[in-house]
């Protein structure tokens, strides 16, 4: 076990937990954004750090990936941090102004929007959690990083339709900005994409990752409920009977 | 070990004879800076006219002598009449130096000449003989006595631009693997930290970590496999002393790595050179090979228990992967990315074992610091900082080359009294050191000591060892602009305060020499970049806003010329400047009119010219032309 101070609270925990953990433990709110407990801590957007003073040596971490270290002093929301994260936040801000996650966030560190630069075209603000989630929860790796720098952002290979996606939509469930555009198209519906293109119903279309997967039918109700590929993909990693899916949730009920 | 070590005796006596021999030897540099300077040609030329003169000559290549700005250098030593410099040869100069040659001569025109070679490792001198009084060539100067050389200490360039480069016989020759096999032989991993922790040697790469600490971390973490990793991925803009030492003296590096394996009990090493450096990765190449069929790598090394494998990694062009857990990841495979320490690379680095990082140049200091001892080591330099740096001098500097010298040494003396301050009548108004993640040193503290602390004191860092000298005619807030038009393409865009703030700042930069910025933008300028060099995830990030920081603690009043009055005293910023023509100078001779490619200058023959500036496009043609400096931007 370890013990050391966050803002000045004595706190023990076990070993590798990180400092992000530790604070929540006893109630610490640190704001984050990259961060998801389902996720492997990835330290990228920044707004979680915090100030941890070993001996002489005071250093600005993110605590989402810190761990936990016997007789360190933390600080949470000293001047300096409160003053970066505010920083941090402001540019976050300008580039997805419309976001409400980003706004929520703005109004609790008292960040205002400014308008001097301009926003980003799409939503996504490199967080990488749809990428981490793809490859750790649902263990398909459909997605990643494109370019570097400023350009950075989430996508298929080569922007191409991605020939690994299952449809499952993860990704958009840990989104922070909503930047991942899915569509369930009933069927008899027709709907216009972004990039003008017209899709009939049943099916679902993942923008971004240019994918469209028809939907299945119900073998007894004959209601389409849920992407054909998805299905076989979590037939064959469960080792279910494969007619496992070939009733809807409810007809099975 | 009897076997391989009386094949080393071998070869050794091979590379003497060869470094100096009975005939007259011909030495061509061909380090990056030689062959762009052409060379190869030159070297043709020599062994062409040599076979068909029929001249008994020696022709090898060697490495970097640091005159870059001298290229093609060629240096020649003729047995009974001395060893002499030539810079700035050309094929077409090369049968007339053969003539002299085959006439007894001494060629025309060295630079300067040699007294003597002292082998830094072993003490060995040997003395060169002195040109006849009568002869002209007595006149030509020492290399003690050159200004570039003069307040030199080549101790990491001990074999550059003297041995060949691709031969392992002239590295053993000159005292090279005289440190591994006295290491494998006498002293155990711990003595080796010892002796490296008591030379208080710093990590030459810019952060200046003493080595021995990490290596003695590395060797007290317990695992099953660790590693050893030599960092030459160098990608500061102006900075080429790693190339240049892996392109003239690879083994030093080579055997650096394996001393460096044996202290902390690594079995397997990689050399990451970026693959801009195809030379130097041939070069490194070729010494591996060398190493292994002289039993200096892979198993069993001399014969002992020690077994290390030594393989090249080429880098894919990301500067982030100069980083050390993002060079880790690129050796893995994965994409450069850094992430956050700890856990450091001694502890859990590639594949998470423990791993040593060092740069080319702290390791080709190894062999010399174990060879001559920690505490001759230690004499050199000052406490703080012991030993010698390298830098490369480049931008507006008459000298334009490699120089090393000890850690201290003013920044005054190397560019004045060995770069020669800047040239054409100019003033030096600054020198960049540490690259991208350097600051901007003003002149009036050239008197400062270069060591690690007090460049990190003046707001630069140490950096790899770049140098960039600036003169009245570089704008500072154009340096900042380009500084961070370089981070925004490298930064890889992990964390927000780097890919998003560098970005910013470098828009308000364009703005400010576009002259659409406002004071307001100034400010946020600095407020950005106080965010990014605090709360970045890497070293990258952490040091970007360096060159902006700098540049506004030094040069504010620039700044402020650039946003309310719209100025740019240097006269770079395009948008921020007029041409405008001397009436009392101009003799109206008409060159500028048949030069501007915009017909905006007018008048006629004798009389004062006039420029149109609402066609002028600023292209400063006229400025350049002009045989009276009568034009120039306001």
């Amino acid at each position: 076990m370890i013990t050391l101070q966050i803002d000045n609270v004595s706190v023990t925990v076990p070993e590798g937990t990180t400092l992000l953990e530790a604070a929540q433990r006893i109630g610490i709110w640190i704001p984050t954004l990259c961060h998801h407990e389902a996720l492997t801590p990835y330290g990228g957007c920044r707004l979680c750090i915090v100030e941890v003073q070993e001996g002489a040596t005071t250093r600005i971490v993110s605590s989402c990936t810190y761990r936990a270290q016997n007789g360190v002093h933390v600080s949470t929301c000293s001047d300096t941090i409160v003053a970066l994260r505010k920083g941090i936040l402001t540019l976050l801000l300008a580039e997805v102004p419309q976001s409400p996650v980003l706004q929520e966030l703005a109004e609790l560190l008292g960040v205002e929007h400014s308008s001097t630069f301009a926003p980003r075209n799409d939503l996504c603000i490199a967080c990488g959690r749809c990428i981490r989630a793809c490859r750790e929860i649902v263990g398909v790796q459909a997605i990643d990083f494109a370019f570097r720098g400023y350009k950075r952002v989430a996508a298929s290979p080569f922007f191409e339709r991605s020939e690994d996606c299952i449809g499952c939509g993860t990704c958009v469930a840990v989104c922070p900005t909503g930047a991942i555009r899915l569509h369930d198209i009933p069927a008899g519906a027709r709907v216009e994409l972004s990039d003008g293109r017209q899709v009939e119903g049943p099916v679902r279309v993942i923008e971004n990752w240019k994918v469209s997967f028809p939907f299945k039918r119900c073998s007894k109700c004959g209601e389409p409920f849920a992407p054909q590929v998805q299905l076989e993909y979590f037939t064959k990693q469960a080792h279910l009977p494969a007619d496992f899916f070939d009733v809807c949730r409810e007809c099975r009920q | 070990m009897g076997f391989a070590i009386q094949h080393l005796t071998e070869l050794k006596k091979k590379g003497s004879a060869t470094l100096f021999p009975d005939t007259i030897k011909i030495m061509i540099g061909v380090a990056s800076c030689g062959v762009a300077a052409g060379a190869l040609p030159v070297m043709a030329a020599f062994r062409q006219g040599a076979t068909e003169k029929g001249l008994p000559v020696m022709i090898t290549k060697t490495g970097c002598a640091g005159m870059c700005y001298q290229e093609p250098l060629v240096d020649i030593t003729i047995p009974d009449k001395g060893r002499f410099v030539y810079g700035r040869i050309t094929p077409a100069a090369v049968p007339a130096m053969l003539a002299a040659l085959q006439n007894n001569d001494i060629p025309d025109g060295a630079l300067f000449r040699y007294s003597r070679h002292e082998c830094l490792l072993d003490g060995t001198i040997t003395h060169y003989p002195v040109p006849d009084k009568k002869n002209s060539a007595h006149t030509v100067p020492l290399m003690q006595t050159v200004p570039f050389y003069k307040g030199q200490y080549r101790l990491v360039l001990r074999n550059c631009g003297f041995i060949d480069p691709e031969n392992i016989s002239e590295y053993l020759a000159q005292g090279g693997y005289h440190a591994l096999a006295t290491v494998l032989n006498k002293k155990t991993p711990l003595q080796v930290i010892r002796a490296i922790e008591q030379s208080r040697l710093r990590g030459r790469g810019g952060a200046g970590f003493l080595t021995g600490l990490k290596w003695r971390i590395c060797y007290t973490t317990d695992a099953d496999q660790k590693y050893i990793v030599c960092n030459a991925d160098e990608g500061d803009p102006g900075a080429y002393m790693d190339r240049s030492i892996l392109e003239s003296d690879p083994h030093a590096v080579l055997e650096g790595m394996l001393v460096a394996a044996y202290a902390i009990g690594a079995t397997k090493g990689y050399v990451y050179i970026r693959d801009e450096y195809p030379l130097a990765i041939e070069r490194m190449g070729q010494a591996i090979e060398q190493a292994r069929d002289a039993q200096l790598v892979g198993d069993h090394i001399l014969g002992s228990s020690f077994s290390c494998s030594i393989s090249i990694v080429r880098g894919a062009g990301a500067f982030v992967c100069g980083e050390e857990t993002a060079l880790l990841k690129s050796i893995e495979g994965l994409c450069g990315e850094p992430h956050q320490r700890p856990p450091y690379p001694a502890v859990a680095g590639l594949w998470g074992k423990p791993t040593v990082i060092n740069n080319v140049e702290t390791l080709a200091t190894i062999p010399v610091i174990l060879t001559k001892g920690a505490r001759w080591f230690s004499t050199i330099g000052t406490k703080k900082s012991t030993g010698t740096k390298v830098f490369s001098l480049v931008g507006k500097i008459n000298h334009i080359g490699l120089v090393e010298v000890p850690l201290g040494t003013p920044l005054r003396d190397i560019i004045y009294t060995i770069g020669g301050g800047a040239g054409l009548d100019r003033t030096c108004k600054a020198v960049q050191t540490g690259g991208p993640s350097g600051g901007c040193i003003p002149e009036h503290l050239f008197n400062l000591p270069v060591e690690y602390d007090t460049l990190a004191h003046a707001g630069s860092i140490m950096g790899s060892g770049g140098m960039i000298v600036m003169d009245n005619t570089t704008c500072m807030v154009d340096v900042a602009r380009y500084f961070m038009t370089f981070l925004e393409h490298e930064s890889c865009g992990k964390c927000t305060p780097c890919r998003v703030g560098v970005r910013r700042m470098r828009e308000l930069l364009d703005g400010m020499c576009k002259g659409t910025a406002s004071e307001q933008d100034l400010y946020l300028l600095e407020q950005i970049a106080r965010v990014v060099s605090t709360a970045s995830l890497c070293g990258l990030g952490r040091t970007a806003p360096n060159p902006v920081l700098s540049g506004l603690r030094y040069f504010k009043d620039e700044f402020i010329l650039h946003v309310r009055d719209k100025k740019c005293p240097a006269g770079v910023c395009n948008n921020l400047i007029t041409y405008g023509i001397s009436l009392s100078r101009c003799t109206g001779c008409g060159t500028c009119i048949k030069t501007c490619p915009v017909k905006a200058i007018t008048g006629t023959k004798k009389k004062p010219h006039t420029i149109d500036t609402s066609r002028c496009i600023k292209c400063g043609a006229c400025e350049e032309v002009c045989p009276v400096a009568a034009i120039a931007p306001c």
